[in-house]
């Protein structure tokens, strides 16, 4: 015989034999289709949640830490346990003099405040933040600039205001160049910013509040040389974990902190957070791993069941083919292509259907400022999928096959 | 001679092993129309089987046409099966959802034959059996004795050495029988070998020679 994969007499012969019994077809090819949808799905949605959770990071970057005082747990140095101390300047300056692999750094200093322009005005979390801030919470600039150097440099009275403050006082208009008023000090605007993700660092999103130089501010308000808290981007291939230890010493350096208080200070580790929904979607991939291939499993052993079904039904049918010179191959070529051609049209049937599913949800849970959580199966994954389902579903098609090909022809003819 | 058995014997293995054939001698010239007759439970059943190589003897030489038959591998014993024999089966055994001209040249797919030349080789073996009419009718709508013309047109369709029929007339009414002998009998008279397996004396009556078999031992003709 020709290679029967090329033989068009072979798949009108195949196309013969699903035809006949057309329910039974069906239902398998249900079977399948369900199977392979349910993995797809599955894997598409695993992937959309991940996206839909991950998309709130966004512009954030995801080896930043914070420091923040705390109060001592131990006493030391003749000071009881209970004082609370503050972060300024000098911590800072030690800070960054000895603590290796920080890229980037800003003390922060906030203060809630009045903004106001003309007859309008709001409350709002006022900033005040050093050049590098920007680099370490990137922000979206809807107009104007940024903060630089030069502002830092020279003090200037300048800030930028969020977006939906800047949409409340202003309206329509741009507020570049106007002043603002916040608790009765005026500051000119540069630029308005915002954010896309739903994270922020201490005083909230960036498009609730007003940013300004930390020493501009200082100076406005008399505010010390005392910092809330201080954020920096570690160098790729460390963590602020890691550096914890270099950070607790430069404290202790200008606080009385017993070496042992890792209380003491507060710090807070973006990549722990990361590690936390990194660990949590592993647990959910898994999941989906797991009721896929329940699913598969379930869907292979549907296609294995008709198999039987099919071969012995046909018991006799085989049985006379045999007689009549059908070797043991033609046979079992035979079944096994009724099991793939099966497989492949409802299998892909099944992956378009969970495409059009994940397309829609995709549709549905679009975020006009995040963008899509990518609800998507990826090419290879469907191919995966596909190709798992043909082999398996040809191999459960096989165990009948050679099981049919045991019982002797003129015993499978009296089979009735 | 185109069938030679030479001492053949077969046990069925099991708890209690059945000796069913017990040293078969027999001898087929070419263009002969036999019958092989017997009681149920006589052997002529196994006896078919292995003449027809669809089951395996133990010891003894089965030749069919000149070819040794013995320990033959299936694919072996289907291409031989394919190329030198056609059944006749006493319940049809035509394939129920393929028509008339599909039934006969299924043979001829297995030897890689195009559809349209097997198709066509299929008409004539149908026009042969006065079957043109009926080419493209599924078994379920054929008579008994029309179904059973339709299994005979399949049998000849690879131009075999014998035709093995086995109770050919055993679910047809006896006008039927006698018509479907006739054609058993233009066969044999255009020199196809032909052995019919049957209890049937009329049957028997009706072939050129009867090979009487019981208990497992050919009977020495009377």
């Amino acid at each position: 015989m020709k290679n029967p994969i090329f033989d068009l007499e072979n798949w009108k012969e195949i196309g013969a034999t699903l035809a006949r019994n057309k329910t039974r077809t069906f239902l398998t090819a249900f079977g399948i289709f369900w199977g392979t949808a349910m993995l797809a799905m599955l894997m598409g949605g695993a992937g959309g949640l991940r996206g839909m959770l991950m998309r709130n990071f966004q512009g954030f970057a995801t080896n930043m830490g914070a420091v923040f005082p705390g109060r001592t747990t131990i006493s030391y140095k003749g000071f009881n346990k209970g004082m609370s101390w503050s972060l300024n300047d000098n911590d800072l300056a030690t800070i960054r003099a000895t603590v290796p692999y920080i890229e980037a750094s800003s003390g922060i200093q906030n203060t809630s405040g009045t903004v106001a322009y003309g007859s309008k005005s709001r409350s709002a979390s006022a900033q005040g933040v050093e050049v590098d801030f920007f680099k370490i919470q990137e922000p979206t600039l809807y107009s104007g600039r940024l903060l630089n150097e030069s502002d830092f440099y020279n003090n200037r009275k300048v800030a930028l205001l969020g977006k939906s403050v800047a949409d409340e006082l202003f309206g329509t208009e741009s507020p570049l160049g106007e002043f603002v008023s916040v608790n009765g000090v005026y500051f000119q605007i540069v630029g308005v910013i915002g954010q896309d993700s739903d994270v922020s660092i201490g005083g909230g999103r960036l498009d609730e509040g007003i940013h300004m130089p930390l020493y501009t501010m200082r100076r406005a308000f008399n505010l010390g040389n005392n910092v809330g808290f201080f954020i920096m981007n570690v160098e790729q291939g460390h963590t602020p974990t890691e550096i914890r230890p270099a950070l607790h010493r430069a404290i202790r350096h200008n606080h009385p902190i017993h070496p042992e208080d890792q209380n003491a200070m507060g710090m807070f580790d973006v990549a722990e957070q990361f590690k936390m929904v990194d660990n949590l979607f592993l647990g959910i991939t898994l999941l989906a791993i797991f009721v896929g291939a329940g699913t598969l499993i379930a869907g292979i052993i549907g296609v294995g069941n008709i198999m039987w079904i099919i071969v012995k039904e046909r018991t006799q049918e085989i049985g006379i083919r045999r007689a009549i010179g059908a070797k043991p191959r033609d046979i079992i070529v035979q079944i096994l292509s009724e099991g793939m051609v099966l497989t492949a049209v409802a299998g892909t049937a099944g992956v378009v259907f969970a495409t059009i599913v994940l397309a829609a949800v995709d549709y549905f849970t679009f975020d006009p400022v995040l963008g899509s959580a990518h609800f998507q199966l990826s090419f290879s994954n469907a191919m995966g999928i596909m190709c798992v389902f043909l082999v398996l579903g040809t191999l459960a098609g096989l165990i009948p096959a050679i099981r049919a090909m045991r019982i002797k022809p003129i015993e499978a003819m009296n089979d009735k | 001679m185109i069938i030679s058995l030479t001492d053949v014997n077969k046990t069925y293995p099991g708890a209690v092993p059945l000796h069913v054939l017990k040293g078969i001698n027999l001898e087929i010239d070419r263009g002969e129309l036999v019958s092989i007759m017997g009681a149920s439970g006589s052997g002529k059943s196994t006896l078919l089987n292995i003449l027809g190589i669809l089951d395996n003897y133990d010891t003894g030489d089965y030749y069919l046409d000149g070819v040794l038959i013995k320990n033959l591998s299936e694919n072996r014993a289907a291409e031989l099966r394919n190329r030198m024999i056609g059944f006749v089966f006493q319940s049809f055994n035509l394939i129920s959802y393929k028509d008339a001209v599909e039934n006969v040249a299924l043979p001829l797919f297995y030897q890689g034959v195009p559809r349209r030349k097997r198709n066509a080789m299929a008409m004539e073996q149908l026009e042969r059996m006065g079957l043109a009419d009926r080419a493209h009718h599924l078994p379920g709508e054929l008579s008994g004795g029309q179904k059973q013309r339709v299994a005979i047109a399949r049998s000849l369709i690879t131009n075999p050495s014998i035709i093995l029929a086995d109770e050919p007339t055993g679910a047809l009414d006896s006008k039927t029988s006698k018509d479907v002998m006739q054609v058993f009998r233009e066969l044999n008279n255009d020199g196809m070998t032909i052995v019919i397996v049957t209890h049937d004396p009329n049957v028997g009556a009706a072939t050129n020679r009867i090979i009487r078999i019981a208990d497992g031992i050919i009977q020495p003709t009377v």
